[in-house]
């Protein structure tokens, strides 16, 4: 079997089914290719490569001896450095957490070992999931595999990168203003942000507690599915966790877009934040693929993003300069610049202007669930421009707030992350679907229509 | 109160100061006043406040006895 790096999450368990491969093979050749890509694209923090052969050894005995968990045993995970692996450095990639060593498994490790799957080891970011792609820090920033000179967007960038470039067939990112769906953007695969307390936050570092969201990066849509069975659940231990029975996200992929009502949000990227036009250009052909698919698309209009961007970037700000006050105050130093003075902004807030903040949010979340009424799913732009040169810091400063994922922060509802083009020079454009608060069933099944009437999960990088 | 967007520089490394940034305001001023600045752009963006009395999100909620 060649080119096992390209494999899905599903096929690779079929082809375990029928002895075509072995979870040994698999876990061997990507840390081969690990070892030969990521010296370029520092995807990686941390490779853990004893652990996961032992996994991979302990997979493939279960498997051949009839005991097989599910579907993502001896499935290889890069999981980014801002969650815990028992006995591992949780970094977050930062100066500030080197010797953090986590005590705990967090929820979503705890469910994925659960599952079986191998853990290849810890993904780059950018620093404390905030900050953006910084050469001051102790590690380097992520690459994008379709241009190493481009960013591979943020934060969770080397789930995005290592996904991109083959290195692993599923990871694990955190989303707190869009940080799974800006990369998924950037490197051209998918990402799933859930319902807000779908997945337990337990054990993963946070940026913003009423924001931060785990989610699947795959791809393509089914294997988003798969890693969203595995990680998705109550967790008493999570004060947000949500107690609701999870059903099979993935059981509607195969229904087709006929007869799905989607919502268009056009006013995002027509007139709110004007999106450079070969963005532009590839929203309207994925409208039109929906067209063609059977889905019935018509025009909903939401508040203005630039309200529902700024009530989510005020939140977050209050809520992260909680969290980081103390080691501001007392090591300014250790953070990136361009952590530094995000994470500093909330201090010039005052109680009264959160406050203010999440009375808007309750109005605002009201206005999306609203939306529903009109429409089974929304599509809106995801990054309003293709990624910029990863060393061009005026670039990535005008174009990292011009984007439509923050909002569904703000309000909860899942989102999805999904190829649907190319630039003229060969970087990725991506569009967003939303969903209905815990319909991820219906969302996944809209994107799956998409992606296969498309097929623009297939692209790969010329890496 | 918060810093406005026209208050001087120095107005603003001094309430830094107050807050308990005098380490930041020593060794990276230029960052404060930046982190200051964004904190009035995003204020300005947010939407006027309708009712005073609006419940924010999310409502006080006590746990169910069990």
């Amino acid at each position: 079997m060649t080119d096992v790096h390209w494999l899905t999450a599903g096929e690779i368990g079929s082809a375990y089914v029928a002895r075509r491969l072995s979870p040994v093979e698999l876990t061997q050749s990507l840390l081969n290719r690990i070892s030969v890509l990521d010296p370029q694209l520092n995807a990686f923090i941390r490779v853990d490569v004893e652990a996961a052969l032992n996994a991979a050894r302990d997979a493939e005995k279960d498997i051949v001896a009839g005991r097989a968990r599910g579907p993502l045993h001896g499935v290889p995970v890069g999981i980014k450095d801002i969650i815990d692996v028992a006995g591992l450095p949780t970094t977050c990639h930062s100066k500030i957490l080197l010797d953090n060593i986590a005590a705990e498994d967090a929820a979503v490790i705890s469910r994925l070992r659960a599952a079986g799957v191998i853990l290849l080891g810890k993904l780059s970011l950018h620093e404390f999931a905030t900050g953006g792609p910084s050469f001051d820090l102790p590690f380097p920033p992520a690459r994008n595999p379709w241009n190493i000179a481009h960013h591979p967007g943020g934060s969770s960038s080397g789930s995005g990168a290592a996904l991109a470039a083959g290195l692993v067939p599923l990871a694990l990112g955190t989303d707190t203003g869009g940080s799974v769906r800006n990369p998924a953007a950037a490197c051209g695969i998918v990402g799933l942000k859930p319902t807000y307390g779908l997945v337990s936050r337990r054990g993963v570092f946070p940026l913003a507690f009423t924001l931060d969201h785990i989610g699947p990066m795959a791809r393509c849509v089914g294997d988003a599915a798969l890693l969203l069975d595995a990680i998705a659940g109550h967790d008493a231990r999570d004060p947000g966790s949500v107690p609701v029975s999870c059903s099979r996200f993935g059981a509607d992929l195969e229904r087709g877009a006929r007869g799905l009502r989607i919502g268009f949000v056009r006013h995002f990227h027509e007139t709110d934040l004007p999106a450079d036009p070969e963005v532009a250009a590839a929203l309207d052909d994925v409208f039109r693929v929906f067209t063609q698919e059977g889905a019935e698309v018509r025009t909903i209009t939401l508040p203005p993003l630039r309200e529902l961007s700024a009530v989510q970037r005020l939140i977050m700000q209050a809520e992260s300069w909680a969290i980081h006050a103390s080691w501001l105050r007392e090591r300014p130093g250790d953070y990136a610049r361009a952590t530094r003075r995000k994470l500093m902004i909330g201090a010039f807030h005052s109680a009264a202007d959160y406050v203010h903040a999440q009375q808007h949010r309750l109005q605002m979340i009201a206005a999306v669930d609203d939306a529903f009424r009109d429409a089974d799913v929304l599509l809106t732009a995801n990054a309003m421009d293709p990624a910029c040169r990863i060393d061009d810091e005026d670039a990535l400063a005008r174009t990292y707030p011009r984007q439509a994922r923050s909002p569904f922060n703000l309000t909860g509802h899942p989102a999805i992350a999904l190829m649907c083009g190319l630039t003229r020079t060969g970087l990725p454009l991506s569009a967003q679907l939303v969903g209905r608060a815990h319909d991820e069933v219906t969302l996944l099944r809209a994107a799956a229509a998409y992606e296969r009437a498309s097929g623009w999960h297939r692209q790969r990088p010329p890496i | 109160m918060p810093v406005k967007a026209n208050e001087s520089e120095l107005d603003v490394l001094a309430r830094a100061r107050k807050i308990g940034l005098a380490k930041a305001v020593h060794e990276f001023p230029d960052d404060v006043i930046a982190a200051a600045q964004a904190a009035a752009r995003t204020r300005s963006a947010l939407p006027e406040t309708n009712d005073p009395a609006d419940e924010p999100w999310p409502p006080m909620r006590m746990r169910t006895p069990s």
